[in-house]
């Protein structure tokens, strides 16, 4: 490892010191580790088995999975039998997803799970192992169609996982105060309608703005509820009852 | 309660320190199975146990639950003697700088299920209460890539010094960690107990 590749990774930590937002990171993220093929990031820590789909939710740190896998993810209890998760209290070492294939060769549940994340375009990726201070199992999976990744990444990335996952618990420590999480009237109008079913256009439409716009609303809503994407951004607005 | 033991109050630890030895024996080679540390006496003592060096131990009745080290950044310590290929910038150094070793807790006073317990807290709260009346602001650590999670969680602002590297089959980071009154405040929220954890001194010995 050069002195240089060191700088590098110490300089993204201080990016990473600097966001503000669940987005920020994700986006900062996906930027930076583009080249190794990595498309998708989603941490959190792992629910004990039977939590209901609506509090999974809040284990979700960040997830930049499309809406349609993660959603059925959640309804379907995958976190149940998703081998990546499964492997996390084993191990404290980072492990690549296709190194799994062949312990849960005979796990029916675990195969469906690769196998639709696979239909997603999230077919190869990388879980870093990790624990919170008060003991929860925890992971931070980084993946995409398929990365391009050396052996000598895994450290860096190992570091950069661990500390970015230190970085969103203290973000949302920050963002369950009710200060952060009050929403401007058109931020509540739009993830209204959201929640409601209805697309960016639609919304639009309705408010008199332009689609633009309403991405513009739903976004800063996003930010302000510590949120990754518009399903959990909903589910956090309900659950606090800022929509209905 | 916590106490700090240095040349200047020794003579009045005489007996706890026996039981540093003791308990740093069963951690680190009994437990962690570090050989290189196995000393036939059952006493686990080292070349930095210099009078530089300062033994940070939690009492309870008579009975030494929890310890940790700290030995001055200006002089020969862990990561400039023995692990130096953790660092691969400059040393960090300097008295504002102490490097926090041998971290170890009764295994009779673990908390189960938990990343740190409860005496590790008071440890660290004692710590930095004395580092903040002595103008120290960073420590130097060396430990499993893992607990710089904690590490971040604890609101220490986290330099790492180098990539994890793998060391007797664990990835370890060497980091400095800075602190202030929120890492502080952080600890007295997870304790829930804002007192301070130092054992008082006696007014003769400040004299």
């Amino acid at each position: 490892m050069s002195r240089k590749a060191l700088d590098q990774t110490l300089g993204f930590l201080r990016s990473l010191d600097r966001t503000a937002s669940t987005d920020e990171v994700a986006r900062l993220l996906l930027t930076e580790f583009a080249d190794l093929g990595i498309a998708h990031v989603m941490a959190g820590t792992v629910p004990q088995r039977g939590t209901p789909a609506r509090q999974q939710q809040g284990h979700v740190l960040v997830n930049t999975f499309p809406d349609a896998w993660g959603r059925r993810y959640l309804t379907r209890g995958y976190a149940f039998h998703d081998p990546t998760v499964r492997h996390l209290g084993l191990t404290t070492a980072p492990f690549a997803w296709r190194e799994l294939g062949p312990r849960f060769a005979d796990d029916a549940g675990a195969r469906r799970v690769m196998n639709e994340a696979g239909d997603f375009q999230l077919r190869d990726g990388i879980t870093i192992p990790l624990m919170t201070l008060d003991g929860g199992v925890a992971g931070f999976s980084l993946s995409g169609e398929r990365l391009a990744m050396d052996p000598a990444d895994r450290p860096m990335l190992h570091l950069v996982a661990t500390y970015a996952f230190g970085h969103l618990l203290r973000l949302r420590g920050q963002t369950v105060s009710p200060e952060a999480a009050r929403l401007a009237p058109r931020e509540r109008e739009a993830l209204q309608w959201a929640a409601e079913g209805k697309t960016d256009w639609e919304i639009g439409e309705v408010m008199g703005i332009s689609t633009h716009g309403v991405d513009f609303h739903l976004r800063s809503a996003r930010t302000k509820l510590g949120t990754t994407n518009r399903t959990q951004a909903v589910a956090v607005a309900l659950r606090r009852g800022l929509i209905h | 309660m916590i106490h700090f033991v240095t040349p200047a109050n020794a003579y009045q630890y005489r007996a706890e320190m026996e039981q540093v030895w003791r308990l740093r024996h069963a951690v680190f080679v009994e437990e962690k199975r570090w050989m290189d540390l196995a000393r036939p006496d059952g006493r686990e003592i080292d070349q930095f146990d210099t009078p530089e060096a300062i033994h940070v131990l939690a009492i309870e009745e008579g009975r030494v639950i929890g310890y940790s080290r700290l030995l001055p950044t200006t002089r020969p310590h862990l990561l400039s003697e023995v692990l130096p290929q953790l660092c691969e910038g400059d040393l960090p150094r300097g008295p504002d700088t102490w490097e926090w070793t041998r971290q170890a807790v009764a295994r009779s006073h673990r908390a189960r299920g938990k990343a740190i317990n409860p005496v590790s807290l008071s440890l660290l709260a004692g710590i930095l209460e004395w580092g903040m009346a002595n103008g120290v602001r960073r420590l130097v650590l060396q430990m499993p890539t893992l607990y710089l999670l904690h590490v971040v969680q604890l609101h220490f602002r986290a330099h790492p010094l180098g990539l994890p590297q793998s060391i007797g089959g664990e990835d370890i980071i060497a980091a400095t960690a800075e602190f202030d009154a929120r890492t502080l405040a952080r600890l007295h929220e997870l304790r829930g107990d804002a007192r301070s954890v130092l054992a008082p001194t006696y007014p003769y010995l400040a004299a």
